[in-house]
């Protein structure tokens, strides 16, 4: 037996804004145990205090590559940006749905409890050097979403896509489960950076290798919401509260993202030839159905839903270039989506008010005549995801596409950009209803002035980050050189 | 020969408790199928020298989650027929799915033994001890050592459920009489007894 | 102490592995047959993780190495979260719709 212990000081001091996510949840979960109802904005400040100290916390991080804990965890740029954004992201979810949720009676301390732990399951996904820990962070992550989206207890629909989401979350773990002990099986170790120099080019023909990488790309699909894993993405978007559908599509792809990266990119990249031609699979079905399907829906979320399919194709088809340049515009493109679905989802939010859900798209009719505001604000978030220039979402498709026909996948840009054109006509559709149809009645924006504010900030990113696309590529590089 | 003996006996019972679990038309005979399933396990992994992970799928499976599971059959109330009606239904398919995966697997597994050239018969070193010999002191070695933080991470997990699994379930109605222990304990003499003073009663 | 291989017994690696091929098979056959009971599909549920445990075992066994064992001991972990989670979910939809059939669910089309 060894004597020395794996963990001292040095560990620890990677891991402190995870410690202290930790216990901010757990007191913030004690202290809203003793407020009275009408002091429960405490807890919402202390949730937002914790996130802004957890930012601050990771933004002391050494800046260069470390392990800890034995190789089972990775401090790195790429997990110090990627957890920069979550925190933003989380942030900004609870700043959105303070008002939903006290509409609906839905303004208990859990929710933000969950939120907090599932953040910690972001940082833990984003930062795992095995699979062992990858596996606690996806579990961490998925149990809270399940609790999430049953939160509202008296919506029937809500328990029903809680329902349908755990099971088929749990067929996925156990996939993803027996991929990863196939994996072990064959090479003797779950440790990213063991696996990563165990394997050699021949790894792409070995029969069990590819055996264990075929169910452990399933369970990354599921999670993903890749075609034809997809099937519970628009159910829980839809069934979920508007408030925990603006979480579920936001922060969570960056974990997802996460998990591509470290596990394919780091800990399989040797084998790349075998999951290239899956993820190629994944990408164009996710990319045809997403948009086509798209299309004919009436419910915006739905509608965002699909959309969300549509965008992961883009995000793997930057993966499976298998390049620096890839997984960068990859970065580049989950980061700026991230930014977008929030701004989205929070203009559903925007137009609901007490027993009345705007997530259809009849519900944004004439929105540019009662509140020309809002309606640009939403102009600038579907204009910029449908991908059109100067906004950000159409750099973050131009760079996928070009690390995809640097790789020769001339054929795959082209799929890519013949659905873009097709998912940008639903995004189209949202504007000339905004714009050019009569006013629904008992339109309203109906948001406190920090909505307002946060929103508006939200959609002029979209913007501004177009504009001045190259500093966020530089921070980019930084990340992922 | 023990061993060879052992190891299909208690397949062939693992076997029929799975089909069991997926075919008994009460959903209390499934839950119990799968307590057989999870006993001829750790009966296997104590073949495999697994004795720690063996016993604990006894005492936390079956004593924990499977009670659990019971608990929750029987206190809703479920339409067993209703329910199993679609059985027979979806039982070519769900056949078919079952002979497609086994025969994937066993061609992976068995001819093609994963692609790797090693001896696939167990070694018979026994490296899987520790110190004093014992599956759970190395077991223990590892997790509070080399495996520190994801073992503090599943007691997040934990946690986790526990929030979970009450802010789903734990209501509190209104009208509901309750027992306050704590408000029973507090009470003082002076809440409760008050005396009278009446005048004292004439004789006859 | 006594050990498979000691034994000289043909019972092996792949002899483990395809048992847990089976097991796996099962569960997601069970999951198919049963759409309509959401418990079962619960229990189905814990018999692919336990499918998965065999392997693991079985390969840490055979590579000597006791890290897969560690593996097990997490999923077991997670897998009584996941299932005290689930059924209070479960809980939380019987009371709203007095069934449990999958089949019922289907308010949501699109």
């Amino acid at each position: 037996m060894n004597t020395t212990p794996v963990a001292g000081a040095a560990d620890f001091a990677l891991v402190a804004p995870e410690i202290f996510l930790l216990c901010a949840a757990c007191a913030i979960l004690l202290i809203d145990l003793w407020l009275p109802q009408r002091l429960r904005q405490v807890t919402y400040l202390l949730s937002l205090v914790a996130l802004v100290v957890s930012a601050v916390l990771v933004a002391g991080l050494p800046g260069e590559r470390m392990t800890a804990f034995g190789g089972t965890w990775i401090s790195d740029p790429v997990a110090k940006l990627l957890k920069l954004v979550t925190c933003g992201t989380v942030a900004a979810v609870f700043l959105y749905s303070r008002d939903y949720l006290l509409a609906r009676g839905l303004f208990r301390g859990e929710y933000f409890v969950l939120g907090l732990f599932a953040t910690l399951g972001i940082f833990v996904m984003v930062s795992s050097g095995s699979l062992l820990t990858m596996y606690m962070g996806i579990e961490l992550l998925a149990l809270s979403q399940y609790a999430l989206v049953a939160f509202d207890r008296d919506s029937p629909v809500a328990a029903e896509s809680a329902m349908k989401y755990f099971v088929l979350g749990a067929i996925a773990s156990g996939a993803l489960l027996y991929g990863i002990s196939i994996i072990y099986g064959v090479t003797g170790t779950f440790d990213l950076d063991e696996l990563a120099a165990g394997l050699d080019g021949s790894a792409a023909t070995n029969v069990g290798l590819l055996f264990g990488l075929a169910f452990l790309m399933a369970g990354i699909a599921f999670k993903f919401g890749a075609v034809p894993f997809h099937m519970w993405v628009p159910d829980v978007y839809h069934g979920a509260p508007t408030s925990v559908t603006l979480f579920l599509g936001a922060a969570p792809k960056l974990a997802y993202f996460a998990l591509a990266l470290r596990v394919l990119a780091e800990g399989l990249g040797s084998a790349v030839q075998a999951w290239q031609d899956m993820l190629i699979v994944l990408a164009v079905l996710s990319l045809v159905v997403g948009n086509l399907v798209a299309v004919a829906q009436t419910n915006l979320k739905r509608m965002l839903a699909y959309s969300t399919i549509s965008n992961v194709g883009f995000i793997l088809l930057g993966i499976l270039a298998g390049t620096p340049d890839g997984y960068r515009a990859a970065l580049f493109y989950v980061v700026t989506y991230v930014i977008m679905a929030v701004g989205s989802f929070a203009m559903i939010v925007a137009l609901s008010r007490r027993g009345f859900e705007a997530d259809r798209i009849d519900d944004f009719r004439g929105l540019a005549q009662k509140s020309p505001w809002f309606a640009w604000m939403m102009l600038f978030l579907m204009v910029s995801t449908a991908g059109v220039p100067p906004f950000v979402g159409f750099f973050a498709k131009l760079y996928v596409l070009q690390a995809i026909v640097d790789v020769g996948f001339v054929w795959l840009a082209g799929v890519a950009v013949l659905f873009s054109v097709v998912g940008a006509f639903y995004y189209l559709r949202i504007v000339k209803v905004m714009f050019f149809d009569e006013p629904a009645p008992g339109l309203a924006v109906s948001a406190s002035g920090s909505f307002r504010f946060l929103l508006s900030v939200n959609a002029l990113a979209v913007l501004a980050l177009g504009l001045f696309s190259g500093a966020l590529l530089d921070a980019i590089n930084r990340a992922l050189p | 020969m023990l061993i060879t003996i052992l190891f299909y006996t208690f397949a062939a019972v693992l076997v029929g408790a799975a089909l069991g679990v997926v075919l008994s038309r009460n959903t209390v005979h499934s839950a119990l199928f799968l307590v057989l399933a999870f006993f001829t396990s750790a009966a296997l992994w104590l073949l495999l020298e697994a004795e720690f992970l063996g016993i604990v799928l006894v005492l936390v499976y079956v004593g924990a989650v499977m009670v659990l599971f019971l608990f929750v059959v029987m206190m809703l109330d479920i339409n067993v027929a209703q329910l199993r009606e679609g059985l027979t239904r979806y039982a070519p398919l769900g056949a078919l799915v079952a002979l497609m995966v086994i025969v994937q697997i066993v061609y992976v597994t068995w001819v093609r033994r994963l692609g790797l050239t090693a001896d696939m018969a167990f070694p018979s070193a026994e490296p899987l001890r520790g110190t004093q010999g014992s599956n759970t002191e190395a077991l223990g070695a590892l997790l509070y050592d080399d495996y520190v933080l994801p073992f503090q991470l599943a007691a997040v997990v934990l946690l986790v459920a526990i929030v979970a699994a009450i802010v789903l379930t734990m209501r509190s109605r209104p009208g509901l009489k309750q027992q306050d222990v704590a408000k029973q304990v507090a009470v003082r003499k002076e809440d409760r007894v008050r005396l009278v003073k009446l005048p004292a009663e004439k004789g006859p | 102490m006594s050990s498979l291989a000691t034994i000289g017994g043909p019972v092996g690696l792949p002899h483990f592995l395809v048992l847990a091929g089976i097991l796996f098979a099962i569960a997601v056959a069970g999951i198919f047959l049963n759409r309509k009971n959401v418990i079962l599909i619960l229990m189905c549920i814990e018999l692919m993780l336990l499918a998965v445990n065999f392997n693991f075992v079985a390969f840490s066994r055979w590579l000597g190495d006791l890290d897969g064992q560690v593996f097990v001991f997490f999923i077991l972990t997670v897998a009584a979260a996941e299932s005290a989670i689930g059924l209070a979910i479960l809980v939380v939809l019987f009371r709203e719709r007095k069934s449990i059939n999958v089949e019922n669910l289907d308010t949501m089309r699109g």
